[in-house]
């Protein structure tokens, strides 16, 4: 027991004394754990706005639509008017086995709005003006339709940044805005994207009275159907749409006899889609951040790991050299390991409780379903598990870090009493034959780096790790990029990806340059003898400062370059769907710009260290 | 032993730690000269001011007043930079902790300063181990120091100060660590120094590797307090010196 | 010459001989004038332990010779004509003497004995800064550890004559060494004022 209390006693001193690194070191860890709840308290998110919605307007368990046929290779539309679309299939759907109740059909115009003179693509739904029994948008500001009036869709009225009463143009005539409404039966602007002459558009989607909607179809030509059904047991929608989704071959009109193919095409098969699709959809946005949030929390876990790691080889060999000390102490290797494990340990719990305290309170706007859903996260759900998986991430990341040093410690404590010898250099006699090929700067700094192996791994590990989560954000930005709305309108999903991008970005900055300044500090300590001794043998104050930064920079180096694959990787594994490589040129800016960092970073202590007296150090290190 | 302008000169040399009550004047006022191809030794009790003395001839510090001169030209006063072209290329140094790199082999920290030179790596190479085998441990070459016992690593740490052919080798302590049959070795290493015309200043309490040298300056407290030439004819007295009665 | 360091048989009242008993006598006069036992007193002093095997005579029969030399002049004091009743008192010869003493640097044999009391003598009678005799004498010694060690170098490995020279150079560092307490003793004695 009075050992422990030792122990405690002696990290709590130990943190007294480099107050800045324990900051440093707590401000790291948070960034972790706090990216970490973050990424798990979303999980729970995504499920719940969804059925909100579903349960407020009476949201169908699979929508059926059909659509006119994709126009010919000359781009007319083949069969002419929408006449050709018939709903007739429709209808035959509401007969279908499980089938218990069904609205609609309903007229699905593909058409355009207009206001405060910009235009944007819509699809108008003509409806009723009683309430339908199944699908009936839940208005949140407004009135239903009426004749001349139009109801816009939440998510499009926010992008679009239309009100209730605005005057508006629809398919060139003028309506005016009696409400905005939300619905499960379409995926919130801007999930639903259809092609349109060649480009992705996200159109959005207006309640229109059935009037006007027929005299909109009548002036346009992409008219479709749409109709909603409610199934006896709702979760079989998927399978009963797989059951009647047609085949490729049908939808193809390949099953029909070679010659007997008919002048005018019969109409397509409606297309269906089940409330769970929808779900997923609608929850796109909160999922991607969720995936992006919880891999960045990853990354940076990975980086804390490593600051921790070189952070405590720096001050075993710093502690275990002062023989003086230790004995004062009473203490063997094994006690400084215990301290140092006690001091990571305590220091990962203060910053477990940070960054649970920070996820749980910068949750909500990130939780925040988007406008197209109602309900709200309902509360954020933040369990015990959540809790215990953060604290044990912390803890892991401080023992994993400290573990090797420490066995290490408690192996050599018979040959402490030689000071330095407990933790001789490294020697690779390769690597000291080709530095001597160099410039004086690279020579110092290839042998500096190759004194301690494991430490200018962490760095280009830490380097790759920065650069690979930097290149998956800038592919995800591509992805973006790509599905981006062509409209003038804000995009709320890709805005507030982009956001979290943007931050989980800063963040595994920061967190390198906090590894990079842990290093040197490291590096610089360890190297204090070569670089004396280098100095006294004739190396200038600036061939001794370029080469501990370089012994620095060349990891740096080609872990920023193995960062690039490995990003890219990241990206393909966590992203389902295929993206765009972000350009070279934003690549070779994120190696140089590490390159640039790490130089910066470490050229101050470098030269500060560079320029002292050398006597003295000589004096005051043993042989 | 050409008696013209001295190689090393210093003029006026004072040297001080702290300020006020509590300062320590660690030289006062010290006036040496060596001429070229000389090997002085400097003798005194620990703080006395002899190791100073030496960092200050070697450029590793600034002193607080006073001049060092080398083939008459100053060098307190040179940047850090100059200062480290002039160790590289004008002196060499053997410190008593011998301070050989650890993780480096014998004849890759004897060639080492010929790298910093600038030298290409065979020249370092093929100099380095010519000077392995003027001081007799050409078979030690692969050697870490780790493997070597204290006096080879004073002789390779030795031959390393020699790798740039100094004008001046500055021995501290050479012979501190080392135990007495170590002592001799690096002992005749020295003697054979001051036969080649190698100027040397050594510093040191160890009488018998004070006894190579041409000249010897005691010191104490910052000052010099006695000097003698020591001569290398026969005294005649080495009969009396072993106990053999006069007539 | 002085007997080799002997058994507790030999008797005491035969003792051992200083050498230079001559030249210290005459240092310890250098003050001032003193009585024969004041002269004892003194070298007892300075010798410590080693005073009580001193030969209990020598001290009068070497003023007597000195006396006769004429390196002291003796002076009754008082009616009495007991021998221990003269005051000594040093002549100009004798502090000429003295002084020679004093320079002269040559180094025989270990003999820790005479110097100490040329030390001491110095010192007390305020002739010269031991220190300063040390550092001088130091040098000396050192030139001749010097030309023995040239001597010992030169020869070819494994000469039997090595080693003689070997144990002249180890004899003479043992005296320095002892030389550097000396100096270390008499700066320290310095400093305090003495």
């Amino acid at each position: 027991m009075g050992r422990i209390l030792l122990v405690l006693r002696l990290a709590a001193r130990d943190v007294r004394r480099h107050p800045a690194q324990a900051a440093l070191l707590v401000a790291t860890i948070t960034a972790a754990t706090a990216t970490l709840t973050l990424g798990l308290v979303l999980h729970g998110v995504v499920q719940t706005p969804y059925k909100s919605t579903r349960a407020a307007t009476a949201g169908p368990d699979v929508v059926a639509r059909v659509a006119p046929p994709e126009p010919g290779p000359n781009g007319t539309p083949v069969g002419g008017s929408h006449a050709s679309v018939n709903p007739a299939a429709l209808n035959a759907l509401t007969r279908a086995r499980g089938v218990v109740a069904h609205s609609g059909p309903y007229t699905l115009a593909d058409t355009t709005l207009t206001a405060h003179g910009t235009r944007a693509a819509v699809q108008a739904e003509g409806r009723d003006v009683a309430p339908a029994t199944l699908d009936q948008p839940e208005l949140t500001a407004g009135r239903w339709v009426r004749d001349g009036g139009v109801v816009v869709e939440r998510a499009f009225a926010d992008a679009f940044d239309v009100h209730t009463g605005d005057a508006v143009k629809v398919g060139g005539r003028s309506f005016r805005v009696t409400g905005i409404a939300v619905t499960a039966a379409m995926s919130p602007y801007p999930s639903a994207g259809s092609m349109v002459d060649g480009h992705v558009v996200h159109p959005g989607l207006v309640w229109l009275t059935r009037a006007d909607a027929r005299r909109l179809a009548v002036a346009q030509e992409n008219v479709s159907y749409i109709m909603n059904l409610r199934l006896a047991d709702p979760a079989r929608a998927p399978a009963f749409v797989t059951a009647h989704e047609p085949s490729e071959n049908e939808s193809l009109n390949l099953n029909a006899p070679p010659g007997a193919r008919p002048a005018v095409p019969p109409p397509p098969p409606p297309m269906l889609q089940s409330w769970t699709q929808l779900s997923d959809n609608a929850g796109n946005l909160v999922r991607n951040e969720r995936r992006a949030l919880l891999t960045g929390s990853w990354l940076l876990g990975l980086l804390a790991l490593a600051s921790v790691a070189v952070l405590v080889g720096g001050r075993m060999a710093g502690q275990l050299r002062r023989v003086g000390l230790l004995k004062a102490v009473g203490g063997t290797p094994g006690l400084v390991a215990s301290v140092l494990l006690a001091e990571y340990v305590v220091l990962a719990l203060v910053a477990a409780a940070a960054g649970l305290a920070i996820g749980r309170l910068t949750a909500p706007p990130l939780a925040d379903p988007g406008a197209g859903l109602v309900g709200g996260a309902g509360g954020i759900p933040f369990g015990v598990v959540d809790v215990l998986v953060v604290i044990a991430v912390a803890v892991a990341v401080a023992v994993v870090a400290t573990l090797v040093p420490a066995v290490r410690a408690a192996r050599v404590s018979t040959v402490l009493a030689l000071g330095d010898a407990a933790r001789p250099p490294r020697r690779s006699a390769r690597l000291i034959a080709l530095s001597a090929r160099l410039p004086v700067p690279l020579l110092l700094g290839l042998r500096v780096a190759g004194r301690r192996p494991r430490r200018s791994l962490l760095c280009a590990a830490g380097a790759t790790i920065t650069v690979a989560g930097i290149v998956a954000v800038l592919s995800a930005h591509a992805q973006l990029d790509a599905q981006r709305t062509t409209s003038a309108l804000a995009d709320p999903r890709t805005d507030r990806l982009s956001d979290v991008l943007a931050l989980i970005a800063v963040m595994l900055v920061a967190q390198a340059a906090v590894n990079a300044v842990f290093i040197t500090w490291a590096t610089v300590l360890d190297a204090r003898r070569t670089s004396a001794l280098a100095r006294a043998l004739g190396a200038t104050p600036g061939q001794v400062a370029a080469g501990l930064s370089a012994a620095q920079v060349l990891p740096a180096l080609a872990g920023a370059i193995a960062g690039i694959p490995a990003g890219l990787g990241l990206f393909a594994a966590v992203s389902p769907d295929d993206a765009p490589t972000p350009s070279a040129w934003w690549l070779l800016a994120t190696v140089a710009g590490t390159v640039v960092v790490v130089t910066a970073l470490t050229a101050i202590p470098a030269r500060a260290s560079a320029r002292q007296p050398v006597a003295a150090v000589l004096r005051s290190e043993l042989a | 032993m050409d008696i013209g302008r001295p190689l090393v000169q210093t003029h006026e040399l004072r040297m001080d730690y702290g300020q006020g009550t509590g300062a320590v004047h660690a030289l006062d006022a010290v006036e040496l000269a060596v001429a070229a191809g000389e090997t002085l030794a400097i003798m005194g009790p620990s703080g006395c001011g002899k190791s100073t003395l030496l960092h200050l001839l070697g450029g590793l510090e600034r002193p607080s007043a006073g001049e060092v001169r080398l083939q008459g030209e100053r060098i307190d006063q040179l940047s850090e930079r100059a200062l480290a072209r002039l160790r590289r290329d004008a002196i060499g140094f053997v410190f008593q902790a011998f301070h050989l790199m650890d993780e480096l082999t014998a004849i890759e920290n004897v060639e080492l300063p010929a790298l910093l030179a600038g030298a290409s790596p065979r020249t370092a190479r093929r100099r380095a181990t010519e000077l392995l085998d003027r001081v007799g441990l050409t078979d030690r070459a692969a050697h870490l120091p780790s493997a070597l016992s204290g006096g080879q690593r004073q002789r390779v740490a030795v031959a390393r100060a020699l790798s740039n052919e100094p004008l001046l080798v500055l021995a501290d302590e050479p012979t501190g660590n080392l135990d007495s049959t170590a002592t001799l070795d690096v002992l005749r290493l020295f003697d054979d120094l001051r036969a080649t015309g190698q100027t040397v200043v050594i510093v040191t309490h160890d009488a018998r590797i004070a006894a190579t040298a041409d000249r010897l300056i005691s010191m104490r407290d910052g000052a010099f307090v006695e000097e003698t030439r020591l001569t290398h004819g026969s005294t005649g007295r080495l009969g009396a010196l072993a106990g053999l009665e006069e007539g | 010459m002085p007997r080799a360091v002997g058994a507790a048989s030999k008797e005491p009242s035969h003792g051992y001989q200083l050498r230079v008993v001559q030249e210290i006598l005459l240092a310890l006069l250098a003050k001032d004038a003193s009585h024969g036992y004041q002269l004892r007193a003194r070298l007892q002093l300075a010798l410590g332990p080693l005073a009580e095997a001193l030969n209990a005579g020598q001290v009068y029969v070497t003023l007597a010779r000195l006396d006769k030399a004429g390196l002291v002049r003796a002076e009754h004091v008082g009616q009495s004509d007991r021998p221990d009743r003269k005051v000594y008192e040093l002549t100009e010869d004798g502090r000429a003497r003295v002084m020679a003493w004093l320079d002269d640097t040559s180094w025989p044999k270990p003999a820790p004995a005479e110097f100490h009391l040329k030390l001491v003598a110095a010192a007390t009678a305020g002739l010269g800064d031991p220190v300063r005799i040390v550092d001088v004498q130091r040098h000396a010694v050192l030139a001749n550890l010097a030309e023995a060690q040239r001597a010992a170098l030169a020869q070819p490995d494994g000469a039997v004559a090595g080693l003689l020279l070997e144990g002249v150079v180890l004899r003479l560092q043992a005296d320095l060494q002892w030389l550097e307490a000396c100096a270390r003793y008499w700066s320290s004695m310095t400093t305090k004022g003495h």
